[in-house]
């Protein structure tokens, strides 16, 4: 083993909290799958600890221990689209420095937003999601002041709801419409 | 080139083998022991005068000297004393299972408490001393095979073994990716595989991508409750309840009739295999209680066996399916399967694996060596550092097996490290503290797929001390779960702020602890394996 790869393994090792995982695999952003398997089996020729098993260098093996890992981790998070998509995003933003490894912690804070923003369209409390029904049942039956009556008792109770919000004022709008004609029954 | 030697051991549940590679560049060698024998039964029988005898000649003794010999240890391996398969075992098995410390299991035998571990490298004893004979030099290293779904209380159960017969063991490997090697090394192929593996305790699939010199796991799956033993137990149950009807008796309340039934089985599905018809017959197997001394008769044809088994079989296309799924190929993806241990010579299962895979499996690795050659070129690629100058170099990237969890509120878990991720992997997750001037967190960590802990199963309880006392939420520990190229767990801690590494002492964990393994290897030196004339 030559002097010249124990400095880059040193160099490597040091640095590898601030690689994004294509820096650690070598590959630009828009790397295809393929080029990500090649470049996988690539690292993994160059550090799989195997290699190193034999070297009595304990410190050596250490290091390319730690390599290995985060070659692992990188290849895990890119082969995987959904997490890939987020991470490509993550990385090319303002918090760049923050999120070079991909944590599940920020996995949870995604789908609780998305259990939110479901819940946003269904209503959050029991009650609001009462009233929203309802309104939805009175839009449906085209009984436009039955449903702003519906949405308003349902911002009572969350009066957060951009959903409901926005809904309202879409009913409004129509209704609006509908009186400036004089004919509130009629509109479809 | 250095002067050492490791050898690859296949350590069964029912039969175990060795191998080596002898010289760089020369192919691997299952070593035979001196009466020829390539393959030995994992049987461990103590003998009254203080000896030990292991492998085929042991497996005689099951009937004769049944409560102080120990067959199929592995399935023990790694358990906790209240788990299923231990129960199952105290039923049928003739020596006697009691609890140990920390919900330990402890074999009887001759009025002494042994761990499974212990009995297990009574096996791996054996088999480094026929290295030994036919290498004619010491042997020390050793990578030793368990099944890809094991969990890390099962493979630190095995690398115990290989410590306790005196070996450094250098790695374990699963035993597919070894038949995988055995059968793709240095042949610079690039190919999808599926390695079929029924064992007589357990099975596995692993799906693998090789390339050329690179053996990358893509999924792996398994039933550790699935193997020939259960084969076997069919047809016991057919032969026990067709003497029942005919002469009133339960041959399965006696354990010494129980072990002539089950040679009988064993023997019979291995006939039907080769033979298509099996006849079975044991003579005088029990006593009416009037004094008549009754035989047991049988004849067991393809299509009964087939029907017998035939849920065994589809069981282990469901394992199958999910590895496929993991991988995300279906079977069509696949360009060779690889069939592996024993119960695959039967022609039910290669002509159900024909039918799925719709392809004929590979002939050319031998079922019952492939797992031994391949861990004999692990072992060797281990030990050199310059394997790759003669293209002896290759590559394995094995996954873990089952999904690495933390224990939750309420008996939940929480997914730390996802299944069929590529190891050796870290990752790290913060803890924070719940109470003013709390001075510890304990963490438990499990293995499995299940949200519930009691669904999982428990690898241990890791307690954390030495780190900041101060408010509630205050002090945050990063604790860093490391699976590493063994499939072993190892968990570590520090604080967070001041980078203060804390001391971890792990309790409720089913392995040995430092005291009682040294007492251990003391007890397997003394052993002598017993080395009589054949009969």
């Amino acid at each position: 083993m030559d002097a010249q790869f124990l400095i880059e393994v040193e160099t490597l090792a040091g640095s590898l909290d601030q690689l994004d995982y294509f820096a650690i695999l070598k590959l630009p952003q828009g790397a295809t799958p393929a080029e990500l398997k090649a470049a996988y089996y690539r690292e993994s020729r160059a550090y799989h600890p195997d290699r190193f098993a034999a070297f009595p260098n304990a410190a050596l093996r250490d290091l390319v221990g730690r390599i290995y890992r985060r070659i692992n981790e990188a290849y895990t998070v890119l082969r995987d689209d959904r997490k890939r998509a987020r991470y490509q995003a993550d990385v090319s933003g303002p918090d760049r420095a923050a999120k070079l490894r991909f944590t599940e912690v920020e996995e949870a804070a995604v789908k609780d937003e998305q259990k939110r923003k479901l819940e946003e369209q269904l209503g959050q409390t029991p009650n609001g999601r009462k009233f929203y029904a309802a309104a939805l049942v009175e839009l449906e039956a085209a009984r436009l002041e039955g449903a702003e009556r519906a949405l308003k008792s349902a911002l009572m109770y969350e009066p957060e709801n951009a959903r409901f919000k926005e809904q309202l004022a879409t009913v409004q709008r129509e209704l609006d419409k509908g009186r400036a004609k004089g004919d509130v029954f009629k509109i479809k | 080139m250095s002067d050492d030697i490791a050898v690859g051991i296949d350590l069964g549940t029912s039969y175990s083998a060795v191998a080596a590679v002898t010289e760089a560049g020369a192919s691997p060698q299952v070593l035979p022991n001196e009466w020829g024998d390539r393959t030995h039964a994992s049987v461990v029988s103590f003998l009254e005068d203080g000896s030990v005898l292991v492998g085929n000649d042991a497996k005689k003794n099951i009937i004769t000297n049944a409560e102080s010999t120990v067959y199929s240890a592995k399935r023990l391996i790694g358990r906790f004393f209240f788990s299923d398969e231990v129960k199952k075992a105290q039923a049928v098995m003739p020596y006697r299972i009691v609890e140990g410390p920390n919900n330990a299991v402890r074999l009887q035998v001759r009025e002494r408490d042994l761990a499974v571990p212990e009995i297990s490298g009574l096996v791996l004893k054996e088999m480094k001393a026929i290295a030994e004979t036919a290498l004619g030099r010491e042997v020390k290293k050793a990578v030793i095979t368990c099944p890809a779904y094991f969990n890390d209380n099962q493979r630190q159960a095995t690398k115990d073994a290989g410590r306790i017969a005196g070996l450094e063991v250098l790695r374990i490997i699963n035993e597919p990716t070894a038949a995988a090697l055995a059968y793709g090394f240095g042949r610079d192929i690039s190919q999808k595989i599926c390695v079929y593996d029924l064992g007589g305790g357990t099975f596995d699939v692993s799906i693998l991508e090789i390339g050329k010199d690179v053996f990358e796991v893509l999924s792996t799956a398994g039933d550790t409750y699935l193997g020939g033993d259960d084969f076997d137990d069919r047809i016991m149950t057919w032969l026990a309840d067709d003497f029942l009807t005919r002469h009133g008796l339960d041959l399965r309340q006696n354990r010494f009739c129980l072990q002539m039934l089950k040679e009988a089985g064993e023997r019979a599905k291995i006939e039907v295999g080769r033979d298509g018809v099996a006849s079975i017959h044991v003579p005088g197997i029990c006593q009416s209680p009037e004094g008549e001394v009754l035989d047991l008769r049988g004849k067991l044809t393809t299509d009964q066996f087939n029907r017998m088994v035939m849920d065994l079989v589809q069981r282990t296309f469901k394992v199958c399916d999910e590895a496929l799924q993991s991988a995300r190929l279906t079977a069509g993806d696949v360009d060779a399967v690889i069939l592996v241990g024993g119960p695959t010579r039967l022609p039910i299962v290669r002509n159900s694996v024909r039918h799925y895979f719709q392809k004929e499996p590979m002939s050319g690795v031998d079922p019952d060596e492939a797992v031994a050659v391949g861990a004999a070129l692990q072992a060797h690629a281990l030990l050199n550092r310059n394997a790759a100058e003669y293209g002896q170099a290759s590559y394995l990237l094995d996954v873990t097996p089952l999904s690495l969890r933390v224990g939750t509120v309420g008996g939940f878990t929480e997914k730390i490290i996802e299944k069929n991720t590529p190891i050796p992997i870290e990752k790290s997750k913060t803890f924070t503290t719940s109470r003013d001037g709390q001075d510890r967190v304990k963490i438990r960590v499990y293995q499995g797929e299940s949200n519930r802990a009691e669904g999982c199963e428990l690898l241990g309880e890791f307690e954390f001390k030495g780190f900041r006392v101060a408010q509630r939420g205050a002090v945050q520990i990063q604790v860093t779960f490391e699976i590493d190229s063994n499939g072993i767990v190892n968990v570590s801690a520090a604080d967070l702020e001041t980078g203060q590494r804390t001391s971890t002492t792990i309790s409720l964990s089913s392995g040995l602890s430092e005291k009682d393994l040294r007492a251990a290897i003391d007890h397997n030196a003394e052993l002598e394996l017993a080395r009589g004339p054949r009969a």
